[in-house]
């Protein structure tokens, strides 16, 4: 049985998201440890892992994607983001920052979520638009910084549309 | 120094010759020279005696200034990357506190305050990005536009099908300080048209357009909406902006019917004498 990790954060879906019944409640323990990364389980919101060292745009990252309608998770560096993988089988997509403190940035990390849980769809998001954008593993969209909330949402909701079901929060 | 004893050897004989070939001479107890060797048989018709001229040049000083000048331009660039991503990411968080801000506050008057900052953010955000993309001090106007356009379209309208914004400029290039307050009238009258010119999910068209001959410019934002009709443009934080701006520029600012919808245009006229004024 696998327990939560100390460097578990708060999940933020009930905080201020739309109203969706039943939905955004914290995973029962038993669903860990089964299925595959990026599995979409019926009935629950889509698992947005936000990957970003300032609290203030990763506050605003977590705002924007629990009022798009799906759950979010959140990691200030790339280590803390690999033990959240490991734990929640139920992540999805995971929108990270490039440059933060630590021994992996958000291009490295990208590159070894891409290796490692493949169906994960990847988000990366940089001020420095030209040297990156030709660095990242393929099928990663690259957004530059300041990115606009309407750009990231529609970008999920694409990548997201092929294994998501309808929901109502959707346009 | 075996190497070139062999190498001049080889040229005494006449089956090579020495061009631009660097050495570094060491010596015990002074620093390395670098040096640059020319040499090459002097053909003066007496095969017995055989003759080399020999050219040593010494280019440490010249190499290092070299080496200096790479290093101190490769420290600038660097320098301007870390500078444009702190900036990309200051703008990053206001734009994150204000879109926060928006999706809290309770009054739809507020709210829409707060989205036309982010926008304003998100224009000025846009030049930036063009700056260090392009890394230069000029702006071509198309492409700015293009993208601040873009920006305004994705933050601003939420039925893209409906309202489109289409974007006119010649190639024009402005100094950049110029191209922020283009922009900036551009982000408030594009603004102002899908707020007041479309109402009742009415569908329609937003025209960009910019054109400049010589000294003589002409920038303009059209719609096919509503129209103004008799009501006057309020006095609002949106007009006081691009009436400071275009007073800036020199520019003269005229709204007409356009028959559907409005045109607003701002035109400097060539006058020979004043160049267009920094901007503040």
């Amino acid at each position: 049985m696998l327990t939560a990790s100390p460097t578990y954060r708060l999940q933020h879906s009930q905080m201020t998201a739309p109203k969706s019944a039943g939905a955004g409640q914290p995973l029962p323990n038993a669903k860990f440890g089964l299925g595959q990364a990026g599995d979409i389980t019926e009935d629950r919101k889509a698992v947005i892992l936000i990957v970003e060292d300032s609290a203030i745009i990763r506050m605003g990252a977590v705002d924007l994607v629990v009022h798009a309608g799906y759950e979010a998770l959140e990691a200030s560096n790339a280590e803390e983001a690999i033990r959240l993988m490991e734990a929640r089988t139920d992540i999805v997509l995971v929108f990270t920052d490039v440059s933060m403190p630590g021994t992996m940035d958000g291009i490295k990390l990208a590159h070894h979520i891409r290796s490692r849980w493949p169906p994960v769809k990847l988000i990366v998001a940089s001020g420095r638009a030209i040297i990156e954008q030709s660095r990242l593993p393929e099928g990663s969209q690259f957004v530059p910084k300041p990115y606009n909330d309407s750009t990231i949402v529609e970008q999920i909701r694409r990548m997201l549309a092929p294994i998501e079901k309808p929901q109502e929060t959707r346009r | 120094m075996p190497t070139l004893s062999s190498l001049l050897k080889a040229t005494a004989a006449g089956s090579a010759r020495i061009e631009a070939y660097e050495i570094d001479l060491k010596r015990a107890g002074q620093k390395t020279l670098q040096l640059v060797v020319n040499a090459r048989v002097l053909e003066d018709g007496d095969p017995d005696r055989i003759r080399l001229l020999v050219a040593v040049a010494d280019v440490t000083d010249a190499r290092a200034d070299a080496r200096q000048k790479d290093d101190l331009i490769r420290d600038k660039a660097i320098l301007m990357q870390e500078l444009q991503h702190r900036v990309a990411n200051s703008l990053q968080i206001i734009a994150s506190v204000l879109m926060q801000s928006a999706r809290r506050v309770q009054s739809e008057e507020a709210r829409g305050h707060l989205r036309d900052a982010h926008s304003r953010v998100m224009s000025i955000a846009a030049v930036q990005r063009h700056l260090a993309q392009t890394g230069v001090e000029n702006v071509s106007l198309r492409s700015y536009f293009t993208q601040l356009s873009e920006s305004l379209g994705a933050s601003m309208i939420s039925d893209r099908d409906r309202l489109s914004i289409v974007v006119s400029v010649d190639d024009s290039v402005v100094k950049s300080d110029i191209s922020i307050s283009l922009g900036l009238i551009v982000t408030e009258l594009v603004i102002n048209a899908l707020k007041h010119a479309f109402p009742q999910e009415r569908s329609g068209k937003i025209s960009v357009d910019y054109r400049s001959h010589g000294q003589a410019w002409n920038l303009s934002v059209s719609d096919d909406g509503i129209g103004m009709g008799d009501r006057a443009a309020k006095a609002g934080l949106g007009t006081g902006i691009v009436e400071a701006l275009a007073r800036n520029l020199q520019g003269d600012i005229s709204v007409t019917d356009a028959n559907p919808g409005t045109l607003v245009s701002v035109a400097h006229i060539a006058d020979g004498v004043a160049d267009v004024p920094a901007a503040a």
